[in-house]
């Protein structure tokens, strides 16, 4: 079709407009979505065309409408249909999965039956943190192994010492569900967000008596909530995945955005920076049930995992950056290869039957611990996928899990307001 | 508090399916190894760590600041 169906409709260019239609519209092959309400009904009921149909009767309604055709009609004029541009991507996914299914030449597993398993773990509870009024949220450890930053439902960040158990600072934010807190590199800031939209960072200072709540400085600003924070390696940037879908890059002293990450088609619930030495990449994690590896400097999404039933909480990388863990509400945790590109392990069991929140490697990979909304921590080996260990002691949801810098301990943070801080 | 954002607007499909089949041919050309090269040199750097591993070998009393302190007795 060389004439353009809705000649005599005024249509800007991927704007929307009032146009009026008052005849029914039977173009072939023309995907238009057609929203808006009836001028002559009072009520509102919207008028949509199902993606992929072409026609729609409009004959009994003068209808003011929004006519979204531009993208559509400029793809068509291509010669490209939706159709062909589905069987396209399914070819290419099919292609992908014969290019994974030929490197699986062995398991995982199978590599490391020769390797000796764990002697059982005696790990205890030794601190208790208490102090926050409600769920905490989620928690890093600072880089001296001693200082930790918690994050609350109720509205306040704290930031411990986890051998006294001294409250160094107390930090207000204004709204409440604070979902993100991080430690800087450097020991002197923190980083925290949530309900606020926003990713603030705080200065703290040697001097008890300054309000450090009065130096706080909005970074990051979402469309929707931020689920997670991380500083790369320099406390000058930062990084956030937010519930508006993407994940970000900010200049902290700018508040300057450098770089978006745009990919997942829901809400991004976690992120994790590779460690140094492998480069500039991080991996994200959501409710589109994909975990997605970025690189920093394009922005663009080089690998893609989409073994998961249901949203992904939390990921995390191996120590050696060559694979990384995730936790989900499908109360599996997996790993993924990332030089072979797919994932080589699932931690599970019938028994487990809650979705997992948080994971975290010890420091030689060889133990994945994860959180769980059951209120336990499982301890999974790694390399031979088996379960090593149970821990138990929180009274709710554990929310997040995090090794010390030094492997030393797990610091575990619940729905039952406390941080436990366990050693062997 | 968590909640799924409704999937962009069937009027953009062509545009999200023609973002897809991008994305797609960008993941094919990636250099992909096999299992049994990338599984050995992940349990190799598990078991070069292992004993700089804390919580895997442990860490005696006198080197952990977690332990509970004993109480001293003034004589």
């Amino acid at each position: 079709m060389s004439q353009d169906p809705l000649e005599g409709c005024r249509i800007s260019a991927g704007k929307k407009s009032a146009v009026s239609l008052g005849k029914a519209l039977h173009p072939p092959n023309l995907l238009v979505v057609v929203e808006g309400t009836c001028g002559a009904c009072v009520a509102a009921s919207p008028v949509s065309a199902p993606e992929g149909s072409c026609s729609y009767n409009v004959a009994h309604h003068h209808l003011c409408v929004c006519v979204r055709v531009c993208m559509a009609w400029q793809g068509l004029q291509k010669g490209e249909t939706l159709a062909s541009l589905k069987q396209e991507s399914e070819n290419l996914r099919r292609k992908l999965e014969e290019e994974r299914g030929k490197l699986t030449d062995v398991e995982l597993h199978q590599v490391a039956e020769k390797v000796e398993t764990v002697a059982a773990l005696s790990i205890k509870t030794r601190r208790v943190l208490k102090g926050h009024g409600n769920k905490v949220l989620s928690m890093d450890w600072c880089k001296d192994k001693r200082r930790l930053v918690s994050s609350s439902q109720d509205g306040k960040v704290i930031v411990w010492d986890a051998f006294t158990l001294n409250k160094e600072h107390g930090i207000t934010l204004p709204c409440t569900w604070v979902m993100a807190c991080a430690y800087a590199p450097s020991g002197c800031a923190v980083a925290c967000g949530g309900l606020d939209n926003k990713c603030s960072v705080v200065p703290l200072s040697l001097d008890r008596n300054e309000n450090v709540t009065a130096k706080k400085k909005s970074v990051a600003m979402h469309t929707n909530y931020v689920s997670g924070c991380s500083f790369t390696n320099s406390d000058m940037q930062l990084l956030t995945s937010s519930g508006d879908g993407t994940c970000a890059l900010w200049d902290v002293e700018s508040g300057q955005l450098l770089q978006s990450f745009h990919g997942h088609t829901a809400d991004v619930l976690s992120l994790d920076l590779a460690p140094s030495e492998t480069g500039n990449t991080f991996v994200s994690g959501g409710c589109d049930m994909k975990a997605n590896v970025w690189d920093m400097r394009s922005g663009q999404n080089i690998q893609s995992f989409d073994n998961h039933q249901s949203d992904i909480n939390c990921v995390k990388y191996y120590p050696s950056g060559d694979a990384f863990a995730s936790a989900s509400d499908d109360a599996t945790c997996r790993f993924y290869d990332l030089r072979a590109d797919r994932e080589v392990a699932v931690y599970q069991k019938d028994s487990i039957i809650f979705g997992a929140s948080s994971v975290d490697f010890s420091l030689s990979g060889r133990l994945l611990f994860a959180g769980y909304n059951d209120y336990t921590i499982n301890v999974w080996d790694v390399l031979k996928g088996t379960r090593v260990s149970v821990l138990f002691g929180h009274e709710n949801r554990v929310s997040r899990v995090r090794v010390s810098p030094d492997g030393t301990a797990l610091c575990s943070a619940s729905w039952d307001n406390t941080l436990r801080v366990s050693r062997t | 508090v968590k909640k799924k954002t409704p999937q962009a607007s069937a009027n953009n499909s062509i545009l999200q399916a023609q973002k897809l089949v991008d994305q797609l041919q960008i993941e094919a050309c990636m250099e992909r190894f096999k299992i049994s090269l990338t599984a050995a040199d992940l349990v190799r750097y598990c078991q070069g760590h292992r004993r700089s591993d804390p919580l895997i070998t442990g860490i005696s009393s006198s080197s952990n600041p977690f332990k509970d302190k004993k109480t001293c007795v003034l004589l």
